[in-house]
């Protein structure tokens, strides 16, 4: 096996097209690139605000002594932040 | 849903890292569920009914279905939102298998006198494929970490959080469906010796070996690090498998030496000559009466426009480079090429166990092809998944 991965040289489909990635290889899909940035950041940012968000309920479900449903919780949570997307 | 895996291999996660795979899960389950069916409606609503202005004719192929989606609204907000989630996938799991290296490997080191076991072999040549490409944006790819855990544990704890609770309470779910077909519709059908080929971490492999505990089972794949913890997963589970690092395309076995060749998820990985070449290795070591049986994506033709083209996402935008020119082969003359004679092929569909149970699965048994292969739900991970299949016996 060789230890240097050839940069140089990407793997892919042989039809596509190159204006599907950016000068580093990424996916590209709007048309202006910084959205695909943002729209990443945004992700991340509602990944931590679950993050405490789940915390919260532990210290509710300490102090109440009856359990939540944090499937239920997330898929509500998802639901409601990403509704602007829905129906594109 | 995220699934806790079934072993002692499994996360000691903290709660922050609990949430952010949770939270992951349930984004993949809106991505590839709801945005999906999004997508869906702005193919037929705009996408087609554009090309079919453009070019006088709907979209034909799943490229043309590509083209005619490229730009639209909801294809951006479901692929950027795609790529995004699968890199969070690994994302989520990457800070336990750090941090809990040792433990996994004392972990492993428990059970290194039980049955089974991993041979490396550190003169193979591990193939582009296999190294040179984060394969499904896996950072490392199957590679990372060497011969170490570390890449096994990635993608078992990748996996659990990916799966989102549809392929198993152990991730099993394809090769437990697949077994338990094979076992229903050929009933007098009894291997001694099985070979899975590409195996990563052997979590389709167990099945078979359940499946047939009399068999023995043999499990090969390329990458050093998945096998050893493959092999450690198995014998945590009581599973006596030998793994071993061997190309699925040079295969280091005597002719007419197994009973079943089989593969998950893994000829979409390999180049067109690569893949050729397997079909003939696993026609050679096949004794006379053996199977070679392979789950996979459906192929293109059997599909229509859109549905080809929403599997072969994952060709331009989640690094499997020959997963479209997989898709566009025919499973039936890649066997036949090989040696097996049209007469005996046969391909299938069967519904995922964990989901419909094994009453559905012995239903589909019964029949030639309970289900058509180009149904929504055929080799889509979202709800309601059902797995594409494909054999033939060796004369």
């Amino acid at each position: 096996m060789s230890a240097e991965r050839p940069q140089d040289t990407p793997l892919r489909p042989e039809d596509a097209p190159p204006n599907l990635y950016d000068v580093h290889g990424n996916a590209r899909f709007f048309a202006d690139p910084a959205m695909d940035r943002f729209a990443a950041v945004v992700m991340n940012l509602a990944q931590e605000v679950w993050v405490q968000e789940e915390r919260l309920l532990a210290l509710e479900e300490a102090k109440s002594g009856q359990s939540v449903d944090k499937e239920a919780k997330v898929a509500e949570f998802i639901e409601r932040v990403f509704e602007p997307v829905r129906k594109a | 849903m995220t699934v806790e895996l079934q072993h002692p291999m499994k996360a000691d996660a903290t709660p922050q890292e609990t949430a952010r795979g949770r939270f992951v899960s349930g984004m993949r389950s809106l991505i590839l569920n709801d945005l999906a069916g999004d997508m869906g409606e702005a193919y037929e609503k705009r996408a087609a009914p554009k090309f079919r202005k453009a070019n006088g004719r709907d979209p034909e192929t799943s490229r043309e279905a590509h083209e005619a989606l490229r730009g639209d609204p909801a294809f951006n907000i479901y692929s950027a939102m795609r790529v995004q989630a699968q890199k969070m996938v690994w994302a989520s799991v990457a800070d336990s298998v750090e941090r809990e290296s040792d433990r996994l490997a004392a972990e492993a080191a428990k059970v290194a006198d039980v049955a089974g076991g991993a041979e490396l072999n550190p003169e193979l040549d591990v193939p582009k494929n296999v190294h040179a490409i984060d394969v499904h944006l896996m950072p490392g790819s199957y590679t990372r970490g060497a011969d170490s855990l570390e890449a096994g544990a990635v993608y078992d704890r990748g996996l659990a959080v990916f799966s989102m609770g549809l392929m198993g309470a152990n991730l099993d779910d394809i090769g437990l469906s697949m077994a338990q077909y094979i076992k229903l519709r050929f009933p007098d059908f009894t291997p001694e010796r099985i070979l899975d080929t590409g195996c990563t971490i052997g979590h389709n492999t167990l099945p078979w070996k359940q499946a047939y505990p009399a068999a023995e089972v043999i499990a090969i794949d390329a990458a050093p690090g998945p096998l050893a913890y493959g092999s450690a997963r198995a014998k945590m589970q009581g599973q006596d498998v030998l793994f071993q690092q061997m190309c699925a395309d040079d295969l280091a076995y005597e002719d007419e030496s197994f009973d079943v060749v089989w593969s998950s998820m893994f000829l979409h990985e390999l180049s067109k000559k690569q893949r050729a070449k397997c079909f003939e290795e696993a026609y050679r070591v096949l004794k006379p009466g053996g199977l070679v049986v392979h789950m996979e994506l459906p192929p293109n033709d059997q599909m229509s426009a859109f549905d080809g083209f929403y599997l072969d996402w994952d060709s331009y935008y989640n690094n499997e480079p020959y997963y479209k020119g997989y898709r566009d082969e025919i499973p039936a003359d890649l066997t036949m090429r090989a040696g097996f004679e049209g007469d005996d092929y046969f391909d299938f569909v069967v519904p995922s166990i964990s989901i419909y149970g094994e009453d559905a699965v012995r239903e589909a048994a019964a029949g030639d092809r309970a289900e058509a292969v180009g149904q929504e739900t055929t080799g889509r991970l979202a709800e309601g998944v059902m797995w594409y299949g494909f054999g033939a016996f060796k004369k």
